[in-house]
């Protein structure tokens, strides 16, 4: 156990952090045919499945930011010790709830569309979820961390609706009536 | 002229002092600066979360959204899931095809009165292949030959040209929408082939007809999408703030298109 959740961190470790430019395409798309193949097999059990996924995603999936953008103003009066307790329960909730939406979709296609450079520091990569009736366009949402040239992910929008953006708007209104203790235990 | 030399150096002398005190605090706390210009830098792209949302309908669309929330978990979704069990999937696709090319009156004209010419001749392309080759609609053969559905209606043709959405509103049955949405839906509807009309195209004549096809409609889409609802239900922290924000969201980007 010990062993491989060594092994698992120094993986998870020498992927962390980022992606370059001019390789987000690529390497989003063999993310995400990574992510079809391990929801696919048959053999692999569920807990499996997650970690390699997880894996998968958490070098482009920047938590930490997602966890300052959905908490918006709020996140500067937070102390160091609960900004992070934050950011854990947050990225618990995030791939707890991307890896549930990923299982619905088992059997469907998803191409990758073109990448679009909304500003200096911003990339958006648009890509199609091929659902039996509808097709459903998914877009990450990039931008580029300061000092290095590489790229994470704070952000992404399925059919129009941006999940950091609903969280953002509910964690608000949650913390209008209730503590903050009280959000981070109901995520 | 000393007086004013030396009013000059008091002042030389002052502001030379506040401009260290202002230096100082900044160098020890550099850190959370640079996290607060993050943050900021973000906040452009999101919407203010403080901003008060004109919700003047929230207790009864709160309310609603509760109901509907016990219609659908109680009553639609196991008859929509016990008709997925007898009906094949295959035959399921077919008639939501079917139903699909059938509305295409309201996607036809919305595409129209938005100008969108190049749309609309999709469409009209679409409903003649569908209705023909794929046998009444049944088989979406020019979706197989990339041609996609250009989906309107007239909610959006309204914001198209610039009406805003109003206030939001919960229909029973159907869920989040707005003013603008709910009279859209209104007009929809009217022009809807399936529902009772004077419109040369409808063939029902009794609104028993209509509601039963319609309820029909829904129950064979929903069979399509089993889980999906419980699934987003789980993301939420306020099942109604969620629906609402998801949903502004969600036709402000399809009016942006």
């Amino acid at each position: 156990m010990l062993k491989k959740t060594l092994l698992l961190t120094l993986l998870s470790m020498s992927m962390l952090f980022g992606i370059a430019e001019s390789n987000i395409k690529t390497e989003m798309s063999s993310k995400i045919e990574n992510i079809t193949t391990i929801l696919q097999d048959k053999m692999l059990p569920l807990a499996s499945k997650k970690e390699q996924i997880y894996l998968n995603i958490d070098s482009v999936f920047d938590y930490k930011t997602m966890s300052k953008i959905s908490l918006g103003k709020k996140w500067k009066r937070l102390s160091a010790d609960e900004k992070n307790r934050f950011t854990t329960a947050f990225e618990a909730k995030l791939k707890n709830s991307y890896f549930e939406k990923l299982e619905l979709y088992t059997d469907q296609k998803v191409r990758v569309k073109e990448l679009e450079k909304i500003k200096a520091t911003r990339i958006q990569l648009h890509s199609d979820i091929v659902g039996v009736e509808e097709t459903y366009e998914v877009i990450y949402k990039f931008f580029k961390v300061k000092n290095s040239s590489d790229w994470l992910i704070y952000d992404v929008e399925i059919t129009g609706v941006s999940i950091i953006q609903t969280y953002r708007k509910q964690f608000a209104e949650f913390l209008k009536s209730k503590s903050f203790d009280e959000l981070l235990i109901s995520l | 002229m000393k007086y004013l030399i030396v009013m000059f150096f008091m002042i030389a002398i002052l502001t030379g002092c506040a401009k260290k005190i202002d230096v100082s605090p900044q160098k020890s706390t550099n850190t959370t600066l640079i996290e607060e210009s993050e943050v900021d830098e973000f906040a452009d792209e999101f919407d203010d979360e403080n901003r008060e949302v004109f919700d003047p309908l929230q207790g009864y669309n709160r309310w609603m959204t509760d109901a509907n929330d016990k219609i659908y978990m109680y009553l639609f979704n196991p008859v929509s899931e016990g008709y997925a069990t007898v009906v094949p999937k295959t035959a399921r696709i077919g008639l939501s095809n079917f139903f699909h090319n059938l509305k295409f009156p309201i996607r036809f004209s919305n595409n129209l009165l938005q100008l969108k010419f190049d749309a609309s001749m999709k469409e009209l392309g679409r409903f003649m292949i569908n209705s023909t080759v794929g046998v009444l609609g049944f088989v979406d053969v020019a979706k197989m030959e990339g041609i996609e559905p250009q989906e309107e209606d007239f909610g959006q043709t309204l914001g198209y040209y610039g009406v805003g959405s109003g206030f939001h509103v919960v229909l029973p049955f159907f869920g989040p929408s707005n003013l603008r949405d709910t009279l859209g839906f209104g007009v929809d509807t009217w022009m809807d082939p399936v529902s009772t009309g004077d419109l040369e195209y409808q063939a029902v004549e009794k609104s028993a007809q209509s509601l039963g096809i319609t309820t029909g409609y829904y129950v064979n889409k929903n069979s399509l999408h089993l889980g999906e609802y419980e699934n987003l239900k789980k993301d939420a922290l306020d099942l109604y703030l969620f629906f609402r924000d998801s949903y502004e969201q969600k036709r402000a980007k399809e009016i942006e298109e």
